[in-house]
């Protein structure tokens, strides 16, 4: 017994001097009462505030490439002169984006300001469900904090209507990529080798694919090529293929070409007749078998291995450098050309859907509560005025020189150390998201000449000249259209039942079509629409 | 050869003594303090989230938080068992299930005994690392493997069907045969790994047994028949009886990796409807509603299972 009370105090006494290691340091107490200081010539260090440790989650610029550095010269300039500690998260694209966010907002986690993620670019709709989930602060009150920013990058009436909600702006609506920016392709050397003609409608297209597939047209001397390429992305058949619906007139998912009939394309009688036309692609075999399991980075690789020769293309994807070097170095004779919009059967002609959605940042509330709102000003503004240079293009003389005529050069720089160079990607990852605005001189910087393997020139910017030229329908007024309360299920049936049909999982004929429209009904299809053109005419944009 | 099972234990009539339970609680405080770090992890990572699935019966907002939240009763259930797709859902995931263990399972015993059968060492652990070297491979890995294999334009085994003058089959995008990609990859994924729980048991049965079969003439197939199969029925019943808890369990990710749209007629399930309905539409209280329902079905699975194995096989749980 005696033993257990010697350990008892012993251990008492343990934990006694441990707390009182843990406690916070006093100063030794004087045997006399200390004399107040007199006053000095030497006046006394105004304290260094503590940093504001700010968290930015945003998606990459160039997702294969990874997030820069800790030792990142950028954070310390931010501490320096904002006195900002920034931690910079890059956030997955797609649903594993999205589920992130989300995740984090379930656990009231949200970062400080952070990119609104939507795999189905609906950023609207994603952001309205966090503002009332009481999750977003309202960042009225900081644009004047701001005004170079607001100037070169909210300066849109049409984006800051679409993020208010409640008479409060809560969103911060970065400019749009540049518009109308992609287009469909061909192979010009293949049509060459077949000695054919650049198809202009949806029948000369097929005769084309169709030669493809079956003609050997690299001259290889195997049957591995396949007119078209694609995969699907978005609800229904996807906006690759938006050129051959808007043959039939129906492009998209909603019918903004004509606002008096407003609705679901698929009410159009035009809409069974494309998908019989998409169904004669896959019936013929004409399409890559695996387009409709394929992802964006597997379909970008078989382009780049020769497997088809019609695609539809971001302009930057398919001709910048970086993008377009792994196929010259394959085929260095190739060579891919611009194709119009084909004219389907009634004349109707539709390249694709302009939708304008750009990138949407938001300032959670925890983030405001804390005091960070102001903070978060001050740098999305130095991110616009002195750091735009540096999270743009890197450190000047080093990565980017600024020429004679104020274009942005790499010209006498070191191989990797050009702000172009794979190994220099880390450093400007935020550049898409938060730093560019479409500036003369960026697009210039961004999409320059250059020459092929075989000596051509190739030049980006006639690509996209092309395509921004075709007749795209203005499908802005999307934005203002929220999902349903089902919109999984909504969403499966009415993609499903199209990809049914054009992989002729079910027969295409008028009472299995008038079946899948009374299939979408049942699940609040009119209901759907009549809450959509609302919206669309409550913004004013149903014209 | 009959099944040992332990003679049961009268229920004791003594009274509960509340020093003699300190005294043997004292006796084993070093048991005890080794399994607490294991209770720690369950108090926190296992029992202490069951409080936040209230939120099930709430309409869950962040900002309120699990107690502030409203309660909603059983309407989160009503959506899901009302959902358009809900026989659908259910249907498959129950399909995944029990095919993945109906198959599954015998495969890894019938490996286990091959594998404890041979004698050549360096063949065995050979063939050890082969099956299970593809547990270690995601399942992003395994899809890039099974476009390879399966793909109707070049994969090698539609050029093998092409070959013999058949015509390509689209696999991956077939509702015909995505079933049976999503049940033969897990088998191929898992089975190896699974092996390692027979072959511990396997190794466990005492080698006088089958020295004692040999000297009386059992044959090997004998043996395996009379001494092995039965020295791991325990671990079969068990691995069957926590598999039955996770009926339910479709598998998440083999799932969402594999399937497409032409597909989701067989191939979506609870979790990845989830995903898309709860989680991408921040309606995080229909998600916990329906984990909460699949932990249900899946405890009142394992208490039939368990009673229906202790009465047919003689081996139970608990």
């Amino acid at each position: 017994m005696k033993n257990w009370k010697l350990i008892f105090i012993v251990s008492l006494l343990v934990i006694s001097q441990m707390l009182a290691a843990c406690a916070p340091a006093t100063p030794a107490p004087t045997e006399e009462p200390e004399a107040p200081a007199e006053p000095t010539a030497v006046p006394s260090p105004t304290p260094i505030p503590e940093p504001i440790e700010i968290t930015l989650w945003a998606q990459a610029t160039v997702t294969e490439a990874g997030a820069p550095p800790e030792d990142w010269v950028a954070y310390q300039i931010i501490l320096d002169e904002l006195n900002i500690d920034l931690t910079y998260v890059i956030v997955p694209t797609g649903e594993d984006g999205e589920a992130k966010i989300n995740a984090a907002a379930a656990a009231n986690d949200l970062p400080d300001l952070f990119q609104v993620v939507s795999a189905k670019n609906d950023s609207r709709g994603a952001l309205l469900q966090l503002v009332d989930l009481g999750l977003i602060a309202p960042v009225e009150d900081l644009m004047p904090l701001m005004p170079e920013r607001a100037k070169l990058h909210y300066n849109d009436p049409l984006a800051l209507d679409l993020v208010t909600f409640y008479d409060h702006q809560y969103g911060l609506p970065e400019p749009p990529p540049i518009p109308r920016r992609e287009g469909l392709v061909i192979r010009k050397d293949w049509l060459d080798n077949l000695a054919l003609r650049t198809p202009t409608t949806p029948e000369e297209l097929f005769k084309v694919a169709k030669a493809f597939t079956e003609q050997d047209p690299d001259g290889n001397g195997k049957d591995d090529t396949y007119g078209f390429g694609g995969f699907l992305n978005g609800q229904g058949l996807g906006t690759r293929f938006d050129f051959l619906m808007g043959a039939y007139g129906v492009p998209g998912v909603w019918n903004f070409t004509d606002p008096a009939a407003f609705g679901l394309n698929v009410r159009s009688p035009e809409y069974p007749e494309a998908v019989a036309y998409f169904k004669s692609l896959v019936d013929a075999k004409v399409i890559d078998p695996d387009w409709a399991t394929l992802k964006r980075d597997d379909f970008r690789a078989r382009w780049k291995q020769g497997t088809f020769g019609i695609m539809w293309e971001d302009f930057a994807a398919l001709t910048n450098k970086s993008n377009y070097e792994p196929f010259d170095t394959n085929f260095p004779e190739a060579e891919w050309i611009p194709v119009a919009a084909p004219v389907g059967p009634t004349g109707a002609s539709n390249y694709g859907v302009y939708t304008g959605r750009g990138q949407i940042f938001a300032v959670s509330q925890k983030a405001a509560d804390a005091g960070k709102a102001e903070a978060i000003a001050s740098l999305l503004e130095w991110m616009a005025t002195d750091g735009y240079y540096l999270l743009g293009f890197g450190e000047e003389g080093v990565n980017y020189i600024i020429d004679a005529n104020g274009n942005i050069s790499t010209e006498g720089l070191a191989d990797a150390d050009k702000y172009t160079a794979a190994e220099r990607q880390p450093f400007t990852q935020m550049r898409n998201q938060l730093i560019f605005y479409n500036s003369e001189q960026e697009i210039v910087a961004r999409y320059p000449e250059y020459k092929t393997l075989n000596g051509r020139t190739m030049q980006p910017m006639t690509f996209l000249g092309f395509f921004q030229q075709q007749p795209w329908v203005d499908g802005r007024g999307i934005q203002v259209i929220l999902p349903p309360a089902n919109a999984a299920d909504f969403d499966r049936f009415y993609t499903e039942g199209l990809i049914k049909f054009v992989l002729g999982q079910e027969e295409l004929n008028d009472e299995t079509w008038a079946a899948y429209l009374a299939g979408l009904d049942a699940l609040g299809a009119a209901d759907y629409e009549a809450a959509a053109k609302q919206a669309l005419t409550d913004a004013g944009l149903l014209k | 050869m009959t099944l040992k099972t332990l003679p049961a234990v009268p229920p004791s009539t003594e009274k509960f003594d509340f020093k003699k339970s300190l005294c043997a609680l004292w006796r084993q405080r070093w048991m005890y303090f080794l399994m607490t770090p294991t209770l720690i992890y369950f108090a926190i990572f296992k029992y202490g989230p069951l409080w936040n699935a209230q939120i099930a019966f709430k309409d869950f907002k962040p900002l309120l938080g699990v107690m502030g939240s409203p309660w909603v009763g059983f309407k989160h259930f009503e959506t899901f068992v009302n959902s358009f797709y809900f026989t659908d859902l259910m249907t498959n995931t129950i399909y995944f299930s029990l095919a993945k263990l109906v198959l599954g399972l015998p495969l890894a015993v019938i490996c286990a005994i091959a594998l404890h059968e041979t004698w050549l060492v360096k063949y065995r652990a050979f063939v050890q690392t082969m099956i299970y070297l593809p547990h270690f491979l995601s399942w992003v890995i395994m899809f890039g493997v099974l476009l390879v294999i399966l793909s109707p334009g070049n994969g090698l085994l539609n050029q093998v069907i092409e070959h013999f003058g058949g015509e390509p089959i689209s696999f991956m995008t077939s509702p015909d045969h995505f079933r049976w990609v999503v049940i033969l990859s897990d088998i191929w994924k898992e089975t190896g790994w699974s092996t390692i729980l027979y072959l511990a048991a396997l190794l466990a049965i005492s080698p006088d047994l089958y020295e004692a079969a040999a000297v009386d003439g059992a044959s090997p197939m004998q043996r395996i028949w009379y001494i092995s199969l039965p020295g791991i029925v325990p671990v079969i019943v068990l691995v069957t009886l926590l598999r039955m808890g996770h009926i339910l369990e479709a598998g998440f990710n083999q799932i969402f990796v594999l399937y497409s749209v032409p597909v989701y007629s067989v191939g979506d399930i609870l979790d990845t409807w989830v995903y898309r309905q709860g989680i991408l539409q921040f309606q995080f209280s229909l998600a916990t509603a329906v984990g909460f329902f699949k932990g249900v079905i899946g405890l009142v699975l394992i208490l039939i299972s368990n009673r229906i194995a202790k009465r047919v096989a003689g081996q139970s749980l608990f």
